[in-house]
């Protein structure tokens, strides 16, 4: 049995993750730590699991390993004494703020020997690797273009404060998509341009809200990603991910979670797309209780985060320059 | 009044019909190509000509249509003009902003009337978009997103098919919604462009822009010459309050053939409208020739429209941003 701890609920995600290591017989949720005690206990009663207010406490127990799910900033310090601590990391994207965060979480977990996992569910999902099997075969030869979208609605929060999160709806929403490009094309990213604005929630964020990004990858492939929180409260869905690719031999189209029924709710007085297709995070817990097991690197890595971050954070810094950056 | 067709292509043949049913009179068509010519000539009972640079001056005319390649367009424009005749361009007004700045100071000295054919300006659906932002129903717009295109345009050989001729898909389609931007929301401050251009192994362009409007709105512009099939319009407004979004798959019509001879069959789609656009911006320009109104396209907007594709592919080469 693998025991896992869960670090923080400040990310929605801490939800879906808990539920996929209940639901997965190798594993356990076994503690919860959280700096907000409150919401850590109200959490630890509602999964049944002990929670421990102390960070040493915590890390000193049987856990096997983590699921940081922490403020975007908190991230480094929590993943640093988790490795310490001799713990499989598996954290929340993006892996960090800033390059220096994100380079110290690598190699704390590599001195430490443990694994270090990025949160990129996407991989998982199946019309995605669907996609990535289509190009793989080379049946439509190279491709020279791709447009991608990740749009979302508002969070809220701590999402919207620098501070905490490093960066609005493009440091939210560009590092899945990266991550994709970078596996399904298998190469890095070269160049970036970025546009961004804080202009679709009456100024109310401190942060961006909507990011249109010009990138190249090796190869020339050109590439262009909207990246937002535009999504009204009333949208059907919280959002998407989607990439259209334009190669020799074809164009082929990926709407990563577009396997949905519509519900028209009379009582709620709302349209709701609800989702039926395969849980692409239990795909990813799985995986990660695998890592634990078989003592390995979780298949998508920290690296992994530390490219997808390197690449947004040079959209911040084209942005702030007014020109397109080199990677 | 009478009208000139230069160009017998499926637009010269469109604008036929739009003028004939503002009840005006086809009395020439010229195109290079004979059959061309003689074909549209026929089913309006016009005279057949060979060299559009002749039926310009023909005297039984009063407007000049041109709906020939791009670059074409200026020396057309500044003979027809010399000739006394109004002239309905289609878009792009022309392949260079310094053609176009000829082509207004041409119709400017004679006299003339000069419409460039900026369509999507009279479009049902794009018309109902604005109303819609105006009523405030979505709140302040803060990005806009437009994708239009399909199949790359043209038979091989044709000049379509030649970037420097026809601009590619960022002068030549994109740039409906270049005008329609600026229609809409004012104008650009800076753009950055990609464009793919391939010729080789296949011919493909794939043009994606963007656009930080002086109003801050910024805009997201994808133009495919790229896909296998079809054509497809989409458009999403993001607001403060709300959103809009128009997909031109989602028609209320669609017809397909079990079998067709030729090999598999297409699905075609129609959008049907009592009055076409195209017929719209016809009466629109009409209006102006009997003076009774200002159009809603003036050349200046044909000329700026022109300018930002062209700083669109002058960013898609240097690979930077271009200030406008």
């Amino acid at each position: 049995m693998v025991k896992i701890g869960i670090m923080s609920f400040a990310h929605l995600h801490a939800d879906s993750y808990a539920a996929c290591v209940q639901a997965i017989p190798e594993a356990s949720l076994a503690a919860i730590w959280d700096d907000n005690a409150r919401r850590g206990r109200a959490k630890a009663k509602e999964l049944e699991t002990p929670f421990i207010g102390n960070l040493d406490k915590f890390l000193a127990s049987d856990l096997d390993a983590v699921i940081v799910t922490s403020e975007n900033t908190k991230h480094r310090g929590l993943v640093e004494a988790a490795a310490a601590a001799g713990k499989w990391v598996l954290c929340e994207k993006p892996l960090a703020p800033t390059l220096e965060d994100a380079r110290a979480m690598v190699s704390a977990c590599r001195k430490a020997g443990v694994g270090l996992g990025t949160a990129f569910p996407c991989r998982y999902a199946l019309p995605i690797v669907e996609a990535k099997a289509k190009l793989d075969s080379g049946e439509f030869g190279e491709v020279y273009a791709v447009s991608c979208t990740n749009h979302g609605k508002a969070p809220g929060g701590w999402f919207a404060d620098d501070e905490l999160s490093g960066g609005g709806a493009t440091m939210d929403h560009t590092v899945h998509v990266v991550d994709l490009l970078r596996w399904m094309l298998d190469r890095e990213f070269t160049r970036v341009y970025c546009e961004l604005g804080n202009q679709l929630h009456q100024k109310t964020l401190k942060t961006d809200d909507l990011g249109s990004l010009h990138l190249e990858m090796k190869g020339g492939v050109q590439v262009g990603h909207l990246a937002s929180w535009s999504r009204p409260d009333c949208y059907p869905t919280w959002g998407d991910v989607t990439l259209e690719f334009i190669c020799e031999g074809g164009v082929i189209n990926v709407d990563a979670f577009n396997q949905k029924v519509t519900l028209y709710d009379g009582k709620a007085g709302r349209v709701n797309w609800v989702p039926w297709g395969d849980d692409a995070n239990l795909a990813l817990i799985r995986d990660f209780v695998e890592a634990v097991r078989e003592k390995r690197e979780p298949t998508i890595d920290g690296v992994d985060g530390l490219h997808a971050t390197a690449v947004t954070l040079a959209a911040y810094e084209s942005f702030r320059s007014g020109a397109a950056v080199k990677l | 009044m009478n009208v000139a067709i230069l160009g017998c292509g499926g637009m010269g043949r469109l604008h036929a019909q739009m003028a004939s049913n503002c009840g005006l009179r086809i009395t020439v068509c010229a195109d290079k190509v004979a059959a061309a010519a003689t074909a549209l000539a026929k089913d309006f009972d016009a005279k057949a000509m060979n060299d559009p640079m002749a039926a310009v001056k023909a005297k039984n005319v009063d407007i000049v249509v041109i709906t020939t390649p791009t670059p074409t367009h200026k020396n057309l424009v500044k003979a027809a003009a010399a000739a006394g005749k109004h002239i309905f361009c289609e878009k792009p007004f022309g392949r260079t902003v310094a053609e176009c700045k000829q082509s207004i100071a041409a119709a400017e000295k004679a006299g003339v009337k000069l419409f460039v054919g900026h369509v999507v300006r009279y479009f049902q659906e794009f018309e109902e978009m604005r109303r819609q932002m105006e009523s405030g129903a979505i709140g302040k717009p803060g990005w806009i997103k437009m994708f239009r295109g399909g199949i790359f345009p043209g038979t091989p050989g044709s000049w379509f098919r030649d970037y420097a001729q026809s601009g590619g898909v960022t002068l030549d389609s994109m740039i409906h919604d270049l005008d329609w931007l600026r229609y809409a929301f004012g104008e650009p401050e800076r753009l950055f462009c990609q464009a793919l251009r391939r010729k080789e192994p296949v011919q493909l362009d794939y043009s994606q822009v963007t656009l930080r409007m002086e109003n801050g709105m910024i805009a997201t512009v994808i133009g495919t010459w790229a896909h296998p099939t079809g054509f497809r319009v989409k458009v999403e407004i993001c607001g403060e309050s709300g959103m809009i979004e128009f997909d031109s798959n989602e028609a209320p019509f669609s017809a397909q053939a079990r079998e067709a001879a030729a090999g598999p069959s297409m699905i075609v789609p129609s959008n049907p409208v009592s009055v076409s656009p195209y017929q719209l911006e016809w009466e629109d320009f009409l209006g102006w020739i009997r003076g009774e109104s200002m159009p809603r396209v003036c050349p200046e907007d044909g000329l700026r429209a022109v300018m930002i594709a062209e700083a669109a592919l002058k960013s898609a080469r240097l690979r930077q941003p271009v200030n406008l």
